[in-house]
């Protein structure tokens, strides 16, 4: 049985056993959700006893000591995070290596060949809406899998153990700017990381965008992506970073009334609204999508202007020959 | 003498009244739209304009695809069948007729009768209006009700940008042919026959 075809009936199992799948997930608190988690009480005893928090205690069973470790951060999994996460259901070992349940764990376990989304989500109808199969192509066209052979994954952006979508999260658009940017920069703010993936080590971020004129209020407003992705209109959020010198320059592409900006945010508002409200509350009566101004073109409503006028003083013309040779018409008549 | 002749049977005089009041809606509105500012909202506030603009949208669609069904299984329908052999002469004397013979006491060219309701230059608009620019309005103002199906670039072009203005200049065709349609009513035999005829249904030749 193929990876996918495994995953497809592993997941659809687990749902069906899970009591969580009984119960709509965005609806319980944290705490209920850890309740109903499959093997919850298990995780609770094993991972997370020691990958829940930074400081975790060992013993040896030889001579009884008992000691405490420092745990290092990229191995912490924060609980609380965990699970409020869409993930928050799985046990630790259905997606990580059998190894990890002997302790200390085997360095072989270490070297496991992790699960990547599409493994479980793709070609699945269940996450159609989601379009993970276009994200997979356009992810392989970004220079994030070309410059990296592959070696940069999914995970590298959106933390399985910890994935909320932006977009089902009540908060402020800056926010989830604020949010989105932040995972940028992760890697793209912090030398040590970007030495890791590249030898050419860190470009700084900030120098590099001092061509923009008000560059902090660019950098509040505006994504990341918004400058370094080709936008498809398929694809909610784009994932095909380009290269640095291939990135929006020009302040008209965004600053514009026929920007590419302007149709992506007319689009991505009028679906937003559509899929929130419904058609009739969403774009009937309630369509925030519009813009006062925006398709206000002043040559095409001038020229409007003008052949209006000019149909109407034609007419009014007529009116007047009418009027002047009626008395006329009524006496030859 | 005139004679009378039933041109307009109740289904055409209701669909008629349906799209008239329809279209002044879509009118008033679209210019609220194109024209309101936060301060000014012309005659409508902008906001309430894009509401109404797509209820009477959405409701233009619906009586023009009964209009389509009537032309397609009625008799009306042949009033919008362009006979291509002679047109540009038939256009040209019409045209005359308006800007020209009428002043002089001539006899309208194509007279209303048993068998024609238009004169070639009204059948020209109307076929253009119906059968062209109203379903390009339909096309481009639903797009911008499901933008996602729109081109993300055309040519050089945001593909919401020229499907906005594709629908402005569709807009601004429908209110010049209003107006000329308007006017042209009151060539009648009188002014005002032309307007009886659509309430009665009996057209008077002239």
């Amino acid at each position: 049985m193929d990876l996918n075809k495994f995953s497809f009936y592993f997941l659809f199992s687990v749902l069906l056993i899970s009591p969580a799948g009984a119960f709509p997930l965005q609806e319980k608190p944290g705490e209920e959700k850890k309740q109903l988690s499959l093997y919850a009480a298990d995780n609770e005893k094993n991972c997370l006893i020691c990958h829940g928090k930074l400081v975790y205690t060992i013993t040896d069973t030889v001579s009884g000591v008992t000691m405490k470790r420092m745990m290092s951060e990229q191995n912490v999994i924060n609980p609380e995070i965990f699970y409020k996460s869409v993930h928050w259901s799985f046990n630790c070992l259905d997606c990580h290596a059998e190894g990890f349940k002997s302790f200390p764990h085997p360095l072989e376990a270490r070297f496991e060949s992790g699960w990547n989304c599409l493994d479980c989500h793709g070609n699945d109808p269940n996450y159609a809406q989601y379009k993970f199969e276009e994200i997979d192509a356009e992810y392989r066209r970004s220079i994030h899998y070309t410059a990296t052979e592959g070696l940069f994954t999914c995970w590298d952006c959106h933390d399985a153990h910890y994935y909320n979508p932006l977009a089902r999260q009540d908060s402020s658009s800056r926010d989830q700017i604020f949010k989105l940017n932040e995972m940028c920069l992760r890697c793209h703010g912090n030398p040590d990381i970007m030495g890791m993936i590249s030898d050419k080590g860190l470009d700084k971020v900030l120098p590099k965008h001092e061509w923009l004129p008000n560059v902090e209020r660019h950098l509040q407003a505006v994504r990341c992506l918004d400058c370094h992705t080709r936008m498809t209109d398929s694809v909610l959020v784009a994932q095909e970073i380009v290269p640095a010198d291939s990135a929006v320059k020009n302040c008209t592409d965004c600053h514009n009334k026929n920007s590419i900006l302007m149709g992506t945010l007319y689009k991505y508002a009028s679906k937003e609204n559509r899929d929130e409200k419904g058609f009739v509350n969403g774009v009937i009566f309630n369509n925030d999508s519009y813009v006062i101004g925006a398709n206000h073109s002043k040559f095409i409503t001038l020229t409007g202007k003008i052949i209006i006028g000019m149909t109407l003083a034609f007419a009014l013309m007529h009116i007047i020959f009418r009027m002047i040779i009626r008395p006329i018409k009524r006496y030859n008549e | 003498m005139s004679k009378n002749f039933y041109h307009y049977p109740v289904w055409v005089r209701l669909w008629h009244v349906m799209n008239a009041i329809l279209c002044l809606f879509l009118i008033v509105t679209g210019f609220s739209m194109l024209y309101s500012n936060p301060d000014n909202g012309l005659v409508v506030g902008f906001k309430r304009a894009v509401s109404i603009h797509n209820v009477s949208g959405i409701l233009l669609t619906v009586s023009y695809t009964l209009f389509l069904f009537g032309n397609l299984f009625t008799s009306n329908g042949r009033h919008y069948l362009l006979a291509m052999k002679g047109a540009g002469k038939r256009l040209w004397q019409q045209g005359y007729y308006y800007v020209y013979g009428y002043f002089k006491g001539q006899k309208a060219p194509y007279p209303v009768d048993g068998e024609h309701k238009f004169n070639p230059l009204q059948q020209v608009s109307y076929v253009g209006v119906m059968y062209l620019i109203l379903p390009m309005l339909f096309v481009t103002g639903w797009a911008m009700m499901f933008p996602e199906f729109i081109l993300k670039k055309f040519l050089r072009f945001s593909g919401i940008f020229l499907t906005d203005q594709f629908h402005v200049i569709l807009g601004f065709l429908v209110v010049i042919f209003l107006f000329i349609h308007l006017y042209v009513s009151t060539m009648g035999k009188s002014p005002l026959s032309n307007f009886r005829s659509i309430i009665t249904g009996w057209q008077e030749s002239h």
